[in-house]
Order: C-alpha cells, then structure tokens, then sequence
C-alpha cells in the first residue's frame, strides 16, 4: 500500500507539472494547446543531447530543455497563435492550429532525433529501502522532488509576483487587465512561452528515468488533457488536484490490476466519463483562481 | 487661463453596420469634472472605449495635454495618466482586494509612491481594508463600485473615466461614490469624465456637462444651468 502510494505521488508530481502548462494557456488564451506532449518530447530530447550525448551535468540540461522550450513557445504563440487568434474568432481555429502543430512537430522531433527509444544513464545510483514497505531508487526520489520544486516554485511565481498576478487578471478579465496597463500580447507570449517551458521541463526530468522517444507526444496530450478535464479547465489547484489523481489512480491501478492486463487506462477512461457527465466543470471548475 | 487636458476633435467610430459616434467634439479643462448624460445606447461607453484605446476610432482626432492620443495602444494610454472604471465594474473576482488594488499599480513602478497611493486609498474607502484579504467576486456590489474606483486611483491617474458608477447601486450608497468622486476630483487634482444615465446626481456633481443623443453632443453647458434647462428637464431628468 505504501508503496503504491508512493509511486501515485511521485507520477502525480510529474503529471502535475505536465497539466499546469497546458492549463495556462489555455486559461490566458482560451486556446487548446494539442501539442502539448510535442513539446514534453522535445524537452526530453534537449535533456536527452545536452545530458546523455554531451555529457553535461544534469542541472544544466534541464535548465537547457526549460530555455529552448520557452523559446520554442515564444516563437508558436508570436508567428501562429496570435495572428490565427487575431484573425479569426471561431474557435475551431485555434484548435486546427494546435493540431496541425502538433503533427508538425512530430515530424520535426523524429526528422531530429530518429525513431529509436533514447535513455540516458542514471543520474544517481542505489534504491532506498524502507523496511520493505517502500522501495524507491533514488534517482525517482530526487526527479520526484525536483517536479515538486518546479511546481511549488510556478505557484509562488503566480501568486506573489507581479507578471504572475498581471496572468491571472488577464484570464479572468482580459479588458479589465488591459485597462490596468497590461500589454495582452506581451503576456500572452510570456504564458505561452511559460506554459511550454513547464512540458519541457517535465520532459527533461522523465528522461532521466523512462527516456523517451518520438510516439509519445499524443498520448502525453491526451494524458494532459484529462487531467485538466479531472481537474477543471484553467485552475491551477486543478492542475495540480488532476496530476496527482491521475497518478494515483495509474498507480493503483497497475497494481491491482496487474492480474486482469492492462485495463487501467480503460477503466479511468470509463470513470472520466462518467465523472465528467456528473460534473463537467471537473473538480475545480471556475476561470482561474 | 485654462488648459485642457483632453480634446476630442470632430471623432467618428464605425461599428460593423453602424456610426456609434457621428462626429464629436468635446473638451475637458485641467481639474474639472465633466459628466456625459444620455440614454441607452447613445454612445457614452463609445466615447470612453476610444479615449481608453479599447476601440480605434474611425475618423477624427483626440489630443491629451496637447499632444495626440489616437493610436495608442491600451497599456501606454495607461501609462500616460488615463484609467478607466469600465461600466459594470469588472473587479477579477478571484483575486483578493489586495490583488486588485495591486493591479490598478501595474503601470507604475515607484514602489514607494505605491504603499503611499494605497494607504490614501484605504482611509477613503475604509470597507476594503475590512475585506483586504477577501476575493473581490464575494464583495457586494457597491464594495465592488468602490473597490475598482480604488484600483483605477491606484494608477495615480491624471485624468479619470468613469463609466456608470452608480449603476445597480444601493441609492444610500450612490450618494457615497457622489462624494468620493467630488473628493477625488478637489483633493487629488484628477480631472474626471463621469458617464452617467443618473443625470441629476451628474449633474449636481460636476463642473459642465455634454448630453449625448445617437452618436452626437445634443447640448452642453455648465451642469448647474442644464439642471435648470427645460429641455433637459423634459429629455434627461424625466420630466
Ligand atoms: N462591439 C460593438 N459592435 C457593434 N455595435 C456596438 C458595439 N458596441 C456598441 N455598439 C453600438 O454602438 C452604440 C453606442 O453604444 P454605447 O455602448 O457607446 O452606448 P451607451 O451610451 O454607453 O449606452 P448604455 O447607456 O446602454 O451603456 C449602440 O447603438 C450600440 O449598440
Ligand atoms: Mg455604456
């Protein structure tokens, strides 16, 4: 139990990070980043050449995933997003954009790096084995803490800086935000570029432990989004309340049922949707608190 | 001799099918209040979106302390002294009152001048230092009222739009907001534009006024002699 435990919380770190950047796009944009998972996999990616094939420290590859990553989208929001968002006002729009992106950048990701599954050594050694109720390595122990830092560190920026307020005003009354001072198009880069650094982040700090590869960018999407769906669209709690859930229940659920095969994504597909026809706003739902 | 702090020159604001403005000029002097009085849908909030930027006008010109003001964006309209309360009050209601204030300072940077601006700001409205730590979206409505006119103060305006302050308000209290905003203009030297559809109360607390009718200036004057005018009687004051 405890083990399992452990295991939820150290997943749900993981894919808090993940959800909190697409919740904040989507909160400051109203758009639907579907390329989110690209942006996970390029991240690890970074980590993977600046970590595994340079032979850098850790630290400075992370640090590289989460500056290319922000840069990358800094880059999508000025050249793509804003002129789609300006030009049109169906939401379709936007969402075609982030599709197309998405596929786009698979296609960049495996013209780059290729095919293969890549995995990089371990950034620290041993398992720490706590009278046999918990047994942990300890490189899961260190990204598990890691993600909290990066997760703890975004809500203290939210909260208490003035960028960070300036991004919640703007998601819950861009014309009110816009009439304190606040340059819409300036912040929705920098949330834009914010929310794909925290993907890249969270890229980086996973390869250390399942490496990556090409494929996984949709199925990290899909991840991300039900998450934010548990969660409520454009809360942070509920980010954060998806991440852990979701890697709590993949937890249990490879435990329990390892004996039936692998059915747990089924049944927390079965239970999203039952939960979401109950209450479709998720656990959360509200416009940003 | 008077200045004036904003001119509108001859403006014109095309929305999709229609002229929301059809060719304004107006003025307001360095210190005054200004009210602009009309009915529903004359263009009160059209006049206020173009000198805030929210809208680009169609034609015409606006100048502020002489230079021109039209083409600004949003944010450096800010910056330059202009804020707005927006009709219908617009607090982030998942903000803390603290929070919102904060944002009414964001164009600012003099960290000092701020807690000043603040402090002023609380003695006059001593209801959102009660309820300073409270999500401004669980404030009543008139806490709401005084709560952005407080934000908008934060900004240190020059010049001060109000639009509709005492809409769906407490009449007891539509007399408090009447007196902040007199106090605001003659103790902080904010000249004001107040947009009104209550025009006695208007009236009665500013310097001059323009009454508007479908995207025109119908007549305009001194407030105290439009209280008096017959026809303002008969078209703005109900009878
Ligand atoms: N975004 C818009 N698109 C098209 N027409 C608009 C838009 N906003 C306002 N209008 C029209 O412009 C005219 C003036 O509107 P405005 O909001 O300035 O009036 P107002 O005097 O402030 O009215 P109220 O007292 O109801 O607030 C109205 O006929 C309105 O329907
Ligand atoms: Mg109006």
């Amino acid at each position: 139990m405890e083990q399992v435990l452990t295991n939820g919380v150290y997943l749900g770190a993981q894919y808090a990070l993940i959800a909190l950047g697409l919740t904040l796009i989507f909160a400051l944009m109203n758009v639907l980043n579907f390329a989110h998972g690209q942006m996970y996999v390029l991240g690890g990616f970074v980590t993977y050449t600046v970590y595994g094939q340079f032979e850098m420290p850790f630290v400075v590859a992370i640090l590289a995933s989460a500056v290319t990553l922000a840069i990358v989208g800094a880059l999508v929001e000025k050249f793509l997003f804003r002129p789609v968002l300006k030009n049109s006002e169906r939401e379709e729009s936007s969402m075609l954009l982030a599709a197309g992106l998405a596929f786009f950048l698979d296609a960049v990701i495996l013209l780059l790096f290729g095919e293969k599954q890549r995995g990089v050594p371990k950034i620290i050694d041993g398992v720490m084995n706590w009278d046999f109720l918990i047994i942990i390595p300890y490189d899961r122990i260190l990204i598990g803490v890691l993600a909290i830092t990066f997760i703890v560190t975004f809500i203290l920026f939210m909260q208490y800086s003035k960028p960070g307020r300036a991004m919640r005003a703007l998601a819950q009354d861009k014309v009110a935000a816009q009439l304190m001072g606040v340059n819409v198009t300036r912040y929705s880069m920098l949330g834009f570029a914010l929310g794909a650094m925290l993907a890249g982040i969270a890229g980086g700090l996973l390869v250390s432990i399942v490496g990556v590869n090409s494929g996984i960018g949709g199925p990290i999407s899909i991840k991300a989004f039900m998450m934010v769906m548990i969660g409520g669209a454009g809360v942070i709690s509920g980010a954060i309340a998806g991440g852990f859930i979701l890697g709590m229940l993949e937890s249990i659920g490879l435990t329990v049922l390892v004996a039936y095969g692998d059915m747990t994504y089924l049944l927390i597909f079965v239970s999203l949707m039952i939960f979401l026809s109950i209450r479709p706003q998720g656990l959360m739902g509200k416009p940003w608190g | 001799m008077t200045t004036q702090i904003l001119n509108f020159e001859d403006v014109k604001l095309y929305y999709d099918h229609v002229y929301a403005l059809k060719g304004v000029s107006l003025h307001i002097n360095e210190g005054e209040t200004v009210a602009l009085i009309g009915a529903n849908g004359a263009g009160k909030s059209s006049i206020l979106r173009v000198i805030t930027g929210l809208n680009s006008l169609t034609e015409g010109q606006i100048y502020y302390q002489g230079q021109r003001l039209d083409g600004a964006s949003p944010d450096e309209i800010v910056k330059k002294g202009i804020v707005m309360v927006p009709e219908g009050r617009r607090v982030f209601p998942f903000l803390s009152v603290k929070d919102n204030l904060m944002m009414g300072a964001f164009s600012r940077t003099d960290k000092a001048g701020i807690k000043q601006t603040l402090e002023k700001v609380l003695v006059r409205f001593p209801r959102l230092k009660e309820r300073y730590y409270q999500s401004a979206g669980t404030l009543s409505g008139g806490e709401q009222q005084m709560l952005v006119i407080g934000r908008a103060l934060m900004a240190k305006p020059k010049l001060l739009l109000l639009d509709e302050p005492s809409l769906g308000i407490a009449p007891k209290l539509v007399q408090d907001i009447a007196r902040s905003i007199v106090e605001i203009n003659r103790d902080e030297k904010v000249s004001v534009l107040l947009v009104e559809q209550n025009s006695r109360m208007a009236l009665s607390i500013s310097h001059r006024a323009y009454a508007m009718a479908t995207g025109s200036i119908a007549l305009s004057g001194l407030s105290a002699e439009l209280l008096e005018d017959d026809r303002v009687k008969k078209l703005y004051l109900g009878g």
